[in-house]
């Protein structure tokens, strides 16, 4: 697998482990966890709950909610708008969540 | 309740320009934006962590946005600028709420600038909700500000000249990109060279990623659309068709690319969301991306005081947004008493000289990229047209039949729009759907109401909203 993350240009910040479904990724300070995500080659984030489909990664600006995933509990989490910090945890979101956002 | 002399909502391109003219002249500008960084989608900076080793690897646009956060910087202690506040409605009095952190809150304002931006056009066709295939905008930022490759083997597919940058970009990181899918043709080479004429530094930035392309030897397809991605549970190939002029796929072209990755650029959509709710008139106009606000010479809408400037009143990319809120600036500036028009009146011919210039170009531009009726005919009946609420063409056409006659109706029929994209990801496409199975024009099927808040706000945060003091 190629180094998806690209290190021409840019020096990351400070390295430490994130935890997805129960699997370590490593993270950088200002990374996404959208970002962590790709990163580790991982693309599914959501089931939808009607059609169990797989959805990942879309608008990436925060719009499309395709993104959302369970952050330390909290369900619908837009994780391309979500810095991964040491140690969080996070799972793929099946079904709607429990919404607990007014839109 | 606070009430803001000169509100400026979003800092991009836009709304930067306008608070750097209205500051100069003296208003009192208070500019904000969701985003913890000013910049907007195109100058958006790198995350706190990261460190810049190479400017050039941010792109050719990264030192016109240094420029304008220059600008900015000057007037930076004259400007009140919240960052992370995320506008959630606008109300009557000229009265807006906003979200920031744990708290919510409503001010006023004089006068208004709303410089908000677009979003990706949106275009259901099948396997488009598979995971891998993602817009050229999200693609872009994540390889320029995250730092990250959205996949191996990438596939590029739309309109327009964002793609060409964006393959430069993702060959500049270490990416791989099979090809570039365009739906246009350049029918008119003369009047594409009359149009650019003059727009050197655009014209620069198209000969760098033409010859970037090149070298990298990338096939552009021209003429060309992506009907479909395949994969089980992912995308693994995606098939491409050679397109006739209403976009159509030709039968016996198809060929497959097999990918890991698409990116989909087929333009912007104008975020309206906030001129809607201050009540400003629209139209209709496909060319610029769809539903607009209606604005006189000044960038004002059609109610007194509220301005609008950049993408979110048809998308014509960030030098035209400049131009636009500096228009907007010194306008609103004017109308409080702090110029006069003799003083206003020289500054706002440069901008109008700038933006009509560049206007001209985007006018040719537009003309390619123009979304044609196939695009809308990629979808099947069992492909997904509301990614939210998990509705099918097919489902749609069911609902047709009973026959509603404007959005809002198959809205409260189908679900469509009620998701927690609010829409965003099908309004665009179901005005036009909805407009082919009728056989009526888009603008006749009106518009899905937007309703506060715009954009998700915890409910907690909603409970303690408060006015500002
Ligand atoms: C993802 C993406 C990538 C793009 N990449 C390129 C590119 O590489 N090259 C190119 O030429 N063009 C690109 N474009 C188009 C380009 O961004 C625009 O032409 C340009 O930025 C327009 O400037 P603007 O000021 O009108 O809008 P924007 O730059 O979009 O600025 C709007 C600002 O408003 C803020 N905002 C929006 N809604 C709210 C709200 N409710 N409350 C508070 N703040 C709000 C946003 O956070 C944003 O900072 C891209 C667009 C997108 C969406
Ligand atoms: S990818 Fe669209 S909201 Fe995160």
């Amino acid at each position: 697998m190629i180094n998806r993350r690209v290190e021409k240009g840019v020096a990351r910040g400070r390295e430490f482990e994130i935890e997805v479904d129960g699997e370590k990724l490593r993270a950088h300070e200002g990374e996404t966890i959208a970002a962590v995500m790709l990163a580790a080659g991982r693309r599914t984030f959501r089931q939808t709950g009607l059609r169990q489909q797989a959805r990942g990664y879309y608008c990436g600006i925060g719009l499309c909610h395709e993104c959302m995933m369970v952050v330390n509990g909290v369900p619908n989490t837009r994780t391309c708008q979500t810095l991964a910090t040491p140690g969080c945890r996070v799972e793929t979101q099946e079904g709607p969540g429990k919404l607990e956002v007014a839109f | 309740m606070k009430e803001a002399e000169l509100l400026v909502i979003g800092a991009g391109p836009g709304g930067l320009a306008a608070a750097v003219e209205a500051a100069r002249a003296g208003a009192k500008v208070t500019l904000l934006d969701e985003n913890p960084q000013p910049g907007g989608q195109i100058y958006r900076q790198l995350p706190a962590g990261f460190r810049l080793t190479d400017p050039k690897a941010l792109g050719r646009d990264f030192p016109r946005g240094q420029k304008l956060l220059a600008e900015f910087a000057q007037v930076r202690e004259r400007v009140e600028y919240l960052d992370e506040a995320l506008i959630w409605g606008v109300f009557q009095d000229s009265e807006v709420a906003f979200q920031r952190g744990q708290n919510s809150h409503s001010l006023r304002y004089r006068k208004l600038i709303v410089s908000v931006g677009a979003y990706e056009r949106p275009v259901p066709f099948p396997g488009w909700t598979l995971p891998g295939v993602l817009t050229a905008g999200g693609a872009q930022r994540l390889v320029k500000i995250q730092r990250v490759l959205p996949g191996e083997k990438i596939l590029l597919a739309g309109t327009g000249p964002l793609l060409l940058a964006l393959a430069n970009q993702i060959v500049d990181a270490g990416g791989q990109v099979a090809a570039i899918v365009e739906a246009g043709r350049i029918e008119n080479w003369w009047r594409l060279a009359r149009g650019a004429w003059g727009q050197w530094p655009l014209v620069a930035d198209a000969w760098h990623y033409y010859r970037g392309i090149r070298q990298a030897r990338i096939p552009l397809l021209r003429g060309h659309i992506i009907t479909a991605a395949r994969g089980d549970g992912q995308v693994a190939e995606a098939v491409v068709a050679e397109a006739d002029r209403q976009w159509r796929p030709r039968p016996g072209t198809a060929r497959i690319f097999r990918v890991d990755t698409v990116c989909l650029g087929y333009g912007f959509v104008p975020s309206v969301e906030l001129t809607r709710l201050a009540q400003c008139d629209h139209r209709y106009d496909p060319q610029r991306g769809g539903w607009i606000p209606v604005r006189n010479e000044a960038m004002e809408t059609s109610v007194p005081g509220v301005y609008a400037a950049g993408d979110c009143t048809g998308v014509a990319g960030s030098l035209v947004a400049v131009e636009e809120g500096r228009i907007a600036g010194i306008g609103a500036a004017q109308s409080l008493g702090y110029l006069s028009a003799a003083e206003a009146h020289p500054r706002l011919e440069a901008c109008r000289r700038r933006r009509a210039g560049l206007l001209r170009l985007r006018q040719v531009l537009d003309e390619i990229s123009m979304p044609r009726p196939g695009l809308y005919e990629l979808a099947q009946d069992d492909t997904i047209v509301c990614r939210c609420e998990e509705i099918t063409l097919g489902e749609i056409k069911k609902a047709l039949r009973e026959g509603p006659t404007d959005m809002n109706e198959i809205k409260r029929m189908t679900r469509m729009g009620m998701g927690a994209c609010q829409g965003r990801m099908c309004a665009a496409a179901l005005q036009e759907i909805m407009a082919r199975e009728k056989g009526v024009p888009p603008a006749e099927l009106g518009f899905l109401n937007p309703r506060p808040p715009v954009k998700p706000v915890p409910l907690p945060v909603l409970a303690g909203h408060q006015a500002l003091e």
